[in-house]
């Protein structure tokens, strides 16, 4: 390669400008915060992380395991969703999804709590309409407002969102091979599994780790759904700031956030650099 | 396909439609029955247990949200020329930043994708006070570039990587073939490899747009009190739980959510949003 | 089109701000505070002052909405802002004092005629630091525990009954522990004032010791146990929204709140409320002027307006059922009497007097919270 030299060059112009929004605007203010997160009484220390890791060890743990539950269910609905898009056989029955899913993706995750709350609660709307059909009885309506909640209002906002990437992705696949394999009399599934979901792969990992990142740092579904304790890093960040105004804590809290977010990012970029290689 | 159809006894058809619409259903239920929540809210005046819908219906919420002194018209306007600006500056950063994260060899490309990760990844709380200090040194607070630019750090990793995953989905044949019939690469990436990769990229400014559209925390730093955006006069209503305030927003950011939504749709005509990322 | 040029001029990073001949009100609170100023202050104060405008910008609900008006401080602090963007905020009281400390705000009480109309202490010390000349109180708030009267005909009159209350009626008691709002974090400290083994008030009014944080062990065993029989609500709103559908028949709210979930229909009319013994907090919301407020003088007209006898009658007392901020004798002047008495309808008079307690001064009150983070979330 003779022109490599000259093509970094270029490709680091080409990039230079978007970092530079992000460093000049977000890294260098970002970078205070994290110096915060290391400074106990003056000087410098692992006080503020000796202490999260005191108070909110089962915090994080909840947050990461909820975060990741809900990227699975996020992962396999918008799987379903795009796999019927493409492969479903009744013209009105996928125009009808195509139609129905993505509205959640227009509603801000403040507002996703709110509707959640009286929607899931145990005198909420949902219950009300299946007594009111039948589905149960008052006395088994229960209420989800615990770490279900959160994790149904994830999956319902952040679904639309992958589904919109990856069915886009599977319906530009090349249908010759699909065709093929359901002339060789292979089911619906398992196109599905075996050869549409590994060819769109890449995007789905990119809309998965969105979401999980966008996840993490959500502060109102937790505030608003789950009232219970283990309860989410974001809202211990609020609750650290707004009590105590205590930034450090809040940053250590923040910075391990974004090491576990930062895990999967990098997780993905390394699948895709091998892949590249 | 209308004649096999039809010389099929008529029930095996019926059938089909049993678990489907059963299934359709579902998916109805699950997406409207929140969203149904939030119409009611919407136009309710009254609505407490044990009514399981409210009890009287009206529109004096609407009259107070759009009252003559409230500021809902002027910041939905905000809002939307926001969302459009930050649309526009986050594409034309992100096109040529994933464009040569793509395609072109890059020292430390991973570090550079985990760099537009770090605005989603941190949670904001303790960062904005930061951020607030460097706006008003430079100026840029209560302006609308201000706000653009705090919602272009947010927007870009979308951006960013979607295009990344776009313009690397691309058969490189494509591009060579246009050059080796003596295209310029202006003209190839112009003529080829971005028509190529719009699906894409469309798909990204969705979400870019909704990103701005829903942002809070940036907005009330960096903007009020003179650039007042949807969100801030939701927040308040939502957080305290004035669910009908609240509600009535809601429904008024999905015009500007679901017309954008539609635009992009009838602009790309054909299946949206095909070949995303591959 | 103005917003557009604007922003194209501003987009040229011309960057010039908007022109300021308005008086801006950063208001934290609930959606109704934003609308008392622009529906109600704002337009009287406007009809006072011909050619001034006045616009209100809400910060959010609860410690977090004071938390943003401080943050904003900070940060045009920090960057020796010449003239900051706010002409007078309304903060809850646990934030006058760190404002006061920084010197971010002018002390302009003795400066307006209602200055004089105010004796109660916690205009003069706000949790423990001396505040006073700084602030002028907009409304005194107060907890107390919401009931259903048709699910709990009876309400326990006190702490001590209605632990044992919970005991027999597990899960129909319902709070927001201590991380969704300060009406569980009240609940709280009224917990303590009943049950620690220390002086209560020597939280409430200091001095500071160490070794009285070391008395509650006891009272944090019992919440703790108590709390499992609990229902846990998701904030001040959730604990109002779980009572309005039947599904806590008692819990901690704050009486404004109650009030305005009333009268937007989100609530019975024939839910009640009830103060119990040793008491629970209350807090003031404040008025305050930053140092560097761009129209001063303004400023000290309208709040010298929104706490004038009149306003306070008018606006918070009979608009939203409030308790005043200056002293009661001068409001109840200017109402009848049965405006007068709504307000004591559910908590009389008598009991806010012995019932009505402040919050812990500052650091008795972290303290606190933060035992209750190891001993009854962990």
């Amino acid at each position: 390669m003779t022109n490599d030299t000259p093509n970094r060059i270029l490709g680091l112009l080409l990039v230079l400008p978007a970092l530079a929004v992000i460093v000049l605007l977000f890294v260098v203010p970002l970078a205070s915060s994290v110096v915060g997160a290391f400074r106990v009484n003056g000087g410098f220390g692992f006080g503020n992380f000796i202490k999260s890791y005191e108070l909110y060890t089962s915090d994080i743990i909840f947050t990461v395991v909820i975060v990741s539950l809900s990227t699975l269910l996020i992962g396999i609905f918008s799987i379903a969703i795009g796999g019927y898009l493409v492969l479903g056989e009744n013209p009105r029955a996928v125009a009808i999804l195509r139609w129905l899913y993505r509205w959640p993706l227009f509603i801000p995750f403040i507002v996703v709590g709110q509707v959640l709350r009286t929607f899931l609660a145990k005198n909420g709307l949902m219950n009300n309409i299946l007594i009111e059909v039948g589905l149960i009885t008052p006395l088994q309506a229960t209420s989800f407002l615990d770490w279900r909640g959160i994790v149904i209002a994830f999956v319902w906002k952040q679904t639309p969102f992958v589904a919109l990437l990856v069915s886009g992705a599977m319906a530009a696949l090349d249908r010759s091979t699909i065709e093929a394999a359901r002339n060789l009399g292979a089911s619906r599934l398992r196109i599905l599994i075996e050869i549409v979901v590994p060819q769109v792969a890449t995007t789905l990992m990119v809309g998965l780790v969105l979401s999980f990142v966008t996840m993490m740092s959500v502060l109102s579904v937790p505030l608003m759904i789950n009232a219970q304790s283990p309860t989410m890093i974001t809202a211990d960040i609020a609750f650290r700031i707004n009590a105590y105004g205590d930034y450090g804590v809040a940053n250590a809290l923040g910075l391990i956030s974004l090491v576990a977010s930062g895990c999967v990012g990098w997780f993905y970029l390394r699948q895709t650099l091998r892949e590249r290689a | 396909m209308t004649t096999i159809a039809a010389s099929r006894p008529a029930f095996s058809l019926d059938l089909w439609w049993i678990p489907r619409s059963i299934a359709l259903g579902l998916v109805a239920f699950i997406i409207f029955g929140p969203l149904t929540n939030l119409f009611l809210w919407a136009v309710t005046e009254r609505w407490y247990f044990p009514h399981a819908l409210p009890l009287e219906y009206g529109f004096s919420y609407w009259g107070r949200v759009f009252s003559p002194r409230g500021t809902a018209m002027e910041s939905l306007t905000n809002s939307i020329l926001v969302a459009f600006l930050t649309v526009a500056l986050a594409m034309a950063l992100a096109v040529p930043a994933g464009y040569a994260l793509a395609r072109l060899r890059l020292p430390l490309r991973a570090l550079i994708m985990l760099t537009f990760l770090i605005p989603q990844a941190f949670p904001n709380l303790p960062v904005y006070v930061n951020i607030a200090r460097l706006f008003y040194q430079f100026g840029l607070n209560g302006t609308v570039a201000g706000v653009v630019l705090v919602h272009v750090t947010h927007g870009l990793v979308y951006a960013v990587w979607i295009a990344t995953a776009a313009f690397a989905s691309i058969d490189r044949e494509l591009e060579e073939a246009a050059r080796s019939i003596g295209a310029s690469p202006l003209r190839t990436f112009r003529d080829v490899t971005l028509p190529l990769a719009a699906p894409g990229l469309l798909a990204s400014a969705i979400f870019v747009f909704l990103e701005s559209l829903d942002e809070f925390t940036g907005s009330y730093f960096v903007g009020a009190p003179d650039v007042n955006t949807m969100p801030l006069l939701l927040y308040t209503a939502s957080a305290g739980g004035n669910y009908q305030i609240a509600s009535i927003t809601a429904v008024l950011l999905l015009l500007p959510s679901v017309g954008f939504m539609l635009v992009i749709e009838r602009f790309l005509k054909s299946d949206v949003l095909s070949k995303v990322g591959h | 089109m103005r917003t557009f040029l604007h922003a194209s001029l501003a987009l040229g990073l011309s960057a010039m701000p908007a022109a300021a001949a308005e008086l801006t009100v950063m208001t934290a609170g609930d959606q109704n505070m934003v609308d008392y100023i622009n529906e109600y202050l704002g337009p009287l104060f406007e009809e006072q002052n011909p050619g001034h405008k006045v616009r209100a910008v809400g910060t959010g609900p609860g410690d977090a909405g004071s938390q943003k008006i401080v943050e904003r401080f900070d940060a045009q602090a920090q960057a020796k802002s010449e003239t900051w963007d706010t002409d007078v905020a309304v903060v809850h009281e646990k934030f006058v004092g760190p404002l006061v400390e920084n010197s971010y705000l002018d002390a302009y009480r003795d400066r307006i005629s209602s200055g004089k109309l105010v004796t109660r202490s916690n205009a003069d010390m706000a949790l423990g630091t001396n505040v006073k000349g700084y602030v002028m109180p907009m409304f005194n708030s107060q907890t107390a525990l919401a009931y259903n009267p048709a699910l709990l005909p009876n309400p326990p009159k006190s702490y001590e009954e209605l632990a044992a209350w919970v005991k027999e009626n597990p899960k129909q008691f319902g709070y927001n522990g201590i991380k969704g709002g300060a009406s569980g974090v009240s609940f709280v400290m009224g917990w303590i004032y009943a049950f620690g083994e220390g002086d209560a008030n020597k939280l409430m009014n200091g001095p500071f010791e160490e070794a009285e944080t070391q008395k509650w062990s006891a009272a944090f065993d019992k919440l703790a146990e108590f709390t499992t029989n609990a229902t846990l609500t998701p904030g001040n709103a959730g604990t109002l929204d779980l009572l309005s559908r039947g599904e806590i028949a008692i819990g901690p709210v704050w009486v404004d709140m109650f009030y305005s979930w009333q009268a937007s229909g989100q609530l019975p009319p024939e839910f009640k409320l009830v103060l119990p013994a040793p008491g629970m907090p209350g807090q003031p919301m404040h008025y305050v002027i930053p140092e560097k407020a761009p129209n001063k003088e303004l400023a000290e007209k309208f709040v010298e307006l929104a706490t004038s006898p009149k306003v306070q009658a008018e606006g918070i007392v009979k608009r939203f059922n409030w308790y005043p901020g200056i002293d009661a004798q001068h409001v109840q002047a200017e109402l009848d009497e049965e405006t007068w008495n709504k307000l004591f309808t559910d908590v009389t008079p008598e009991d806010l007097a012995s019932y009505g307690k402040p919050f812990p001064i500052t650091p008795f009150n972290n303290a606190i919270l933060e035992a209750y983070e190891r001993h009854v979330t962990n």
